[in-house]
């Protein structure tokens, strides 16, 4: 009796997540085709709707990485707010790297295997660079048990001053050509369903990274050992101490792996979007990838949703720049940040976090 | 007879306190042995040693008369050693089953290559926790969520968490906090059926009647030290008393008559919802009159809380009506209720009751800061606030360096006596005085309870919130019974029994129904 | 027994007990300029990069010329942004979008400047003042709206307002607000009579009489502020202190004017800075007044310390969150129109004008421990820090950004003490103190 009502109810946090998902999804798609049509009078057909929604996913591949860095930190109990500059350094890191591996490879490799090299070097890199800055917020709020709001306003600083300094010095005049940014991937087969097809399979790597980072992350919580002493770590750490588990390293290893998934986000911004670094290019997608979390509750199927909302709100916007370029371009950029905003507040409300997070720990 | 455990010397160093002073202790194999002392004299620290959660800085333990160490939590359960603390150690969020495999998961055979991230086995350990739950009538239900259940069964989860462990040691602390007297005899009843398959057990507690009804043997502990075992037969409770406070010990309270004057409270079938969207405030109707104290007993969880929270403009009041001196302050902000003549002394003192980071001079002037004389205008006038804190520091006898110092630093008694203090430093009509002695030591105790029998019999109507059945009893003239957000009758207190009381607390009306 | 009054500290004590607070954040400051040094070293490769680095950072801080001026100018707008993210913070609000407000009171103060012509500046000096104080309440006091009805996380709000901010008012100056006469892209200069004085201008100004009137006006509240406080025990009777303020302002009234056309100090070393670093040390003292002092403030920082306690001790949360962030928004609003009204050249607001102010304060005020006079001090130091990175990087050729980085570390050290305390092998001692930062998580249910 009680088991299946039971697990039911236990998948129910997720499970009532997903189908809101799909309701919230189909509903903002239908609103999105209205207004577009309301304001560019019937011009976006099906092509236009069908790029605006592709567009919808890629813009909001940044902000659902960095919700999912959130998620992992959150859930072992570490609040991250310097998760945009965590992005800031991918970007950075991922940039040079791309330049400099490129021009050291396009002579042995060919252009072609070199640019395509140089890319996934660059990955890497971004990630490296996210992972330090996480390794310095986990130090200094685990260890030295520094507030958790201040140590993530010194990585966003931190990342402001490095990034800028190291464009100035190196990266801002006088560069040579790199390889661009990644191409798009089609998937053969899937990209040719209709309507669907093009939008969900003919993306760039890094949004078929995040579908499997959703799946990925959804597992680890809610079906491993792993990720149930997280989750215990996060809401009664002194419960699981005392059944032997660390939870100093459980919160490293899950604000390092946040690292990881921030570093695939801040790559984002210069080898699949556009092919230039530019001081403060993150804009606040990181701010917006926590609003994000929150409005998924801590989980990443609601974080993604959240994300996706984001990303529809901005996808339409620019749509609607396009077709109607006598208005001023600031106003529909304000838009996706006001839709945030209302999102927030008026789905949100209070929202719970893991009971023990932004705590430090404190062993007896 | 054979020993489980054996701790001898233990001596335990905290900044500024000596927690433990070479303390020796025993537990002979199949014992229930009680570990007995106030709030503070160092079971707890003395448990938490054996536990493994403090290592001590002198002492030998030895379990099966075989020397060792116990250097945390994993490695006493991994010893044989099962802890049941005051304050529960599970995880709200999660099942029962997750709860009880937290650290030692089950994994499905075909994943375990892949380790931390293999995928759980609930069903498994689900099937385990039923097993053991039948073995030792303990009643657990693998696939409910912790914060669904009541305290008792969170309680037995914590047991059945132990012996999944293979426990044979359970110490067990303050076991009956959360119990009525009913259920505490039920579970007296489970702890000699774990005793009679073999196991030994610690059970610390502050309640001199318990040990009488369910210990082989009983431990006093005063201020760090053992300070002697006694059996059962032995002893009396004037003399354990005594053994734990070191002087004699006046267990009841000497009051003068009630005098009840005019009706101060009138509270008419309230009802309040708690945070989860319960109605656990559902119905209650009281009467409290000037001059007389109104105990209200009840196990903790069913409602008392919220009502408080209601009654002091705390929480909204979904239905019904509450009237103080004539003022209807059903939906009454805080500072209305206070500005009526009303005090209240909260049950957490630490959320509500105190800024912990702010002088004391700051929290006894916490509900009155805007008024004249602390107050002109928008300024405060600091040298009346001043004199004001040392003149209550000197009459409530806290104990402090100076009225600059943080709340924080104080002790448990010293920090209740700021908050009554506070409260009674304002003409009261009404003192909403709820689980006012927690976690205090005799003499603060004592202290307080003088001050709210002098509240009443300068004609305040006192409303007293206490899970402490004996502080009811002592101080109270009509004792009112809070069971599942009713109540369920009220008595005299000169006539009321335990055993009435008891009853009442479990919700039975009338002999063998429950309500 | 009971407690023994406490001895009121002498001076010496005190001394010795500021030196001793003062031990930690130097340290932090010592250190954060060595791992700047040790930046530079790396990306330059030379050692005497450092040397001329810092050189110029010291000389186009103080020495220079015009050196001292141009960093008080920078100061400015650092402490009432720093002041406005530490009201925030006393409170239990991460105020991250001072910025934002920042930016609204700019415009704000950019259109009331220059909407009206002919008014004398005893009115639109403090009107224009008024509208970019407001508008920036508005900008913060609408997230504190929505954080007292919903309780939806001030640092997510405040930070989308930023951006809305940002490309809000890029629209006004871009179009509605856009000066139509100039080539660049920019609002139309304020009024003469709405700017903020230059200190080397005000003997001028002084000559309008109706200047002289305002001026006297404030020497008159200053004097009767400074009776209270100082002469408490002497001059007991109210109407005897306004008859002294009043005293105080005839004599500005007369005397003042002719006086500074006789005689006015360093003349020639003004340059740039104006009056409104008056205005921004009357605000921190006005901060430290209103959280220390008065009962709304003891609300405030209670509603900060434990909201609990708070609601219990009846305090109202929601009128408490919204007043924060409006006074909040309103010394950031404020701010911004320190910025259009005194340091900018061209007294308006240029389009792709980019403050960089916004991270800089919150560290300032976690630097300082949101102590108002704290924050008078650091913002110093970031203000002369911000200035003579011009020169430095002329000097040296080491970007601007390398501040930036010292500044990061500046805070990470300040505020984890115990980092380097463990840098340096010191012992740890243990204080109850009062923590910046009390708000830990997002704080839901």
């Amino acid at each position: 009796m009680s088991t299946a009502t039971n697990t039911l109810a236990r998948r129910s946090s997720f499970l009532g997540t997903w189908w809101v998902t799909v309701l919230f999804t189909t509903f903002g798609l239908v609103a999105a085709w209205v207004l577009l049509n309301l304001v560019i009078g019937g011009q976006c057909g099906q092509k236009c709707v069908i790029d605006t929604l592709a567009q919808m996913f890629r813009l909001a591949t940044p902000i659902a990485f960095a919700a999912f860095c959130g998620v992992m930190c959150e859930r072992a109990g570490v609040v991250d707010i310097g998760i945009e500059g965590k992005l800031l350094m991918g970007a950075m890191a991922g940039y040079a790297v791309n330049l400099f591996a490129f021009q050291a490879l396009k002579d042995s490799m060919g252009v072609e295997a070199a640019g395509n090299l140089s890319r996934w070097l660059a990955v890497l890199a971004g990630v490296l660079a996210s992972v330090i800055l996480a390794a310095l917020h986990a130090v200094v709020s685990i260890e030295f048990k520094v507030n958790q709001i201040i140590s993530g306003t010194v990585v966003n600083i931190l990342a402001l001053g490095v990034t800028g300094y190291f464009y100035r010095q190196f990266l801002a005049e006088n560069l040579p050509p790199g390889p661009g940014t990644f191409p798009i991937m089609n998937i053969p087969l899937l990209d040719q369903i209709p309507f669907i097809g093009p939008i969900l399979f003919q993306q760039k790597p890094l949004t078929y990274i995040m579908f499997i980072l959703l799946f990925a992350i959804q597992y680890v919580l809610f079906f491993t050992p792993w990720g149930l002493r997280t989750r215990a770590v996060g809401e009664h750490p002194r419960a699981a101490d005392t059944l032997g588990i660390n939870v100093f390293r459980t919160r490293y290893i899950n604000v390092l792996v946040g690292g990881v998934i921030a570093g695939l986000g801040g790559v984002w911004f210069t080898l699949e979007a556009v092919d230039v670094f530019n001081p403060g290019m993150t804009n606040g997608l990181g701010f917006i990838g926590l609003a994000a979390m929150i409005f998924g509750k801590w989980s990443p199927f609601g974080a993604l949703l959240g994300a996706l909302i984001f990303g529809l709100g901005s996808s339409v916007t620019s749509t609607v720049s396009i077709f109607r370029p006598d208005i001023p371009s600031q106003i529909p950029q304000m838009l996706p940040y006001l839709l945030t905003i209302v999102v927030l507040t008026g789905v949100v409300g209070r929202a719970i976090p893991p009971a023990a997070d932004g705590e430090p720990y404190e062993k007896q | 007879m054979t020993l489980a455990l054996q701790a001898s010397g233990i001596t335990k160093r905290f900044p500024g306190v000596l927690a433990n002073d070479h303390v020796s202790f025993e537990l002979e194999k199949g014992e229930i042995h009680a570990l007995l002392g106030e709030n503070g004299a160092g079971k707890s620290t003395l448990m938490n040693v054996l536990y493994g959660l403090y290592q001590p800085d002198e002492g030998e333990i030895r379990i099966d008369d075989k020397p060792t160490r116990i250097t945390s939590p994993h490695d006493a359960i991994a010893q044989g050693i099962g802890m049941v603390h005051q304050h529960f150690m599970l995880v709200p969020p999660l099942t029962v089953t997750e709860n009880i495999m937290l650290g030692q998961e089950s994994v499905t055979s075909a994943s375990k290559f892949l380790g931390g991230l293999s995928v759980l086995d609930r069903r498994t350990v689900a099937a385990r926790v039923r097993e053991l739950s039948h073995q030792y009538g303990l009643d657990v239900d693998p696939d409910a969520f912790v914060r669904d259940l009541t305290v008792g069964a969170q309680q037995r989860v914590e047991i059945v968490k132990a012996l999944y462990r293979s426990a044979e040691i359970l110490i067990l602390d303050e076991p009956t906090a959360v119990l009525t007297p009913q259920e505490a005899d039920e579970f007296f009843v489970i702890m000699r059926g774990l005793v009679e398959q073999g196991k030994s057990i610690v059970f610390i507690t502050h309640k001199l009647r318990e040990v009488f009804a369910v210990a082989d043997r009983i431990s006093v502990m005063r201020a760090g030290q053992m300070v002697g075992t006694v059996k059962p037969k032995e002893a009396t409770s004037e003399k354990l008393a005594e053994m734990m406070v070191g002087r004699q010990v006046i267990l009841q309270i000497d009051k003068a008559d009630a005098h009840p004057g005019e009706e101060i409270l009138r509270v008419e079938n309230l009802r309040v919802m708690d945070d989860r969207k319960h109605m656990t405030v559902d119905g209650v109707s009281l009467s409290v009159r000037a001059g007389e104290i109104l105990g209200v007993a009840g196990v903790q969880g069913n409602g008392q809380t919220e009502l408080t929270e209601a009654l002091t403009g705390l929480r909204r009041v979904a239905e019904g009506r509450v009237t103080i001196l004539g003022h209807d302050t059903t939906h009454a902000t805080p500072r209305q209720v206070v500005e009526v003549g009303t005090a209240h002394v909260p049950e957490d003192r630490h959320k509500h009751g105190l800024v912990l980071a702010f002088p004391i001079r700051d929290n006894l002037v916490l509900c009155s800061y805007y008024r004249s004389p602390f107050a002109k205008g928008l300024e405060l006038d600091f040298p009346i606030i001043e004199k004001q804190a040392e003149e209550l520091v000197t009459m409530f006898d806290i104990r402090t360096p100076s009225i600059n110092t943080s709340a924080g630093s104080l002790s448990g008694g010293n920090q209740q006596k700021v908050i009554v203090a506070r409260e009674l430093s304002r003409p009261v009509k009404l003192l909403i005085a709820s689980q006012p002695t927690r976690g205090l030591d005799v003499g603060s105790i004592e202290f307080i309870h003088q001050r709210i029998v002098e509240a009443r019999d300068k004609g305040a109507a006192v409303l007293l919130i206490s899970a402490e059945l004996d502080e009811i009893m002592s101080l109270s003239d009509r004792i009112a019974v809070m069971y599942k957000g009713h109540i369920l009758e009220t008595l005299d207190a000169a006539t009321a029994t335990r055993e009435q009381l008891g009853l009442l607390m479990a919700g039975v009306v009338k002999e063998g129904a429950h309500v | 027994m009971s407690s023994a009054t406490l001895a009121r500290p002498t001076t010496k004590i005190a001394l010795v007990r500021m030196l001793d607070r003062a031990k930690m954040p130097a340290l932090a400051l010592v250190t954060a300029f060595v791992f700047g040094a040790v930046i530079i070293w790396i990306t330059s490769g030379k050692f005497e990069t450092i040397l001329q680095a810092y050189d110029g950072l010291i000389r186009g801080a103080l020495f220079k010329q015009r050196g001292l001026s141009e960093s008080l100018v920078a100061t400015v707008p650092y402490i009432l942004l720093s002041l406005a993210v530490a009201v925030g913070f006393k409170s239990g609000l991460f105020n991250i979008g001072a910025e934002g407000q920042f930016y609204i009171g700019a415009i704000s103060a950019a259109f009331v400047g220059q909407a009206f012509h002919g008014l004398p500046a005893i009115i639109h000096l403090p009107l224009t003042l008024l509208a970019g104080a407001l508008g920036g309440a508005i900008w913060a006091g609408i997230p504190g709206y929505l954080k007292a009805r919903t309780g939806a996380h001030e640092v997510i709000s405040t930070m989308m307002m930023n951006y809305v901010a940002f490309r809000f008012t890029e629209y006004l100056i871009s179009f509605p607000l856009k000066d139509k006469l100039a080539t660049a892209v920019q609002t139309p200069r304020v009024s003469a009579a709405a700017e903020l004085w230059t200190f080397a201008d005000v003997p001028a100004r002084l000559q309008d009489p109706l200047n002289a009137l305002a001026v006297a006006l404030v020497m008159t509240f200053l004097a009767y502020v400074l009776s209270r406080w100082l002469l408490a025990r002497r001059l007991t009777n109210r109407l005897a202190r306004w008859g002294l303020a009043i005293a105080v302002g005839v004599i500005t009234f007369i005397g003042l004017p002719p006086l500074t056309r006789l005689w006015w100090p360093f003349p020639d070393q003004y340059d740039r800075l104006h009056i409104g670093l008056l205005m921004a040390i009357a605000a921190a003292v006005g901060v430290w007044w209103l959280l220390w002092k008065t009962t709304l403030g003891f609300e405030m920082r209670t509603v900060g310390a434990n909201p609990n306690a708070a609601k219990y001790a009846g305090m109202s949360m929601t009128r408490n969150i919204m007043l924060t962030m409006a006074i909040s928004g309103a010394l950031a609003g404020l701010a911004g129109t320190a910025e259009v009204l005194g340091v900018s050249i061209c007294r308006c607001l240029p389009l792709f004008f980019s403050s960089g102010y916004g991270f800089d304060s919150i560290a300032i005020a976690l630097l300082a421990n949101n102590n108002p006079f704290g924050i008078l001090a650091a913002s110093f130091l970031f203000g002369a820090m911000r200035n003579g990175a011009d020169l430095m990087e002329l000097n040296s050729g080491v970007s601007k950004y390398v501040i930036s980085v010292i500044q990061a570390m500046l805070l990470l050290f300040a505020a984890a003490p115990a980092v380097v305390r463990w840098m340096y092998r010191m012992k740890v001692e243990r204080h109850v103190e009062e923590e910046a930062v009390t708000m830990r998580g997002w704080g839901g249910g």
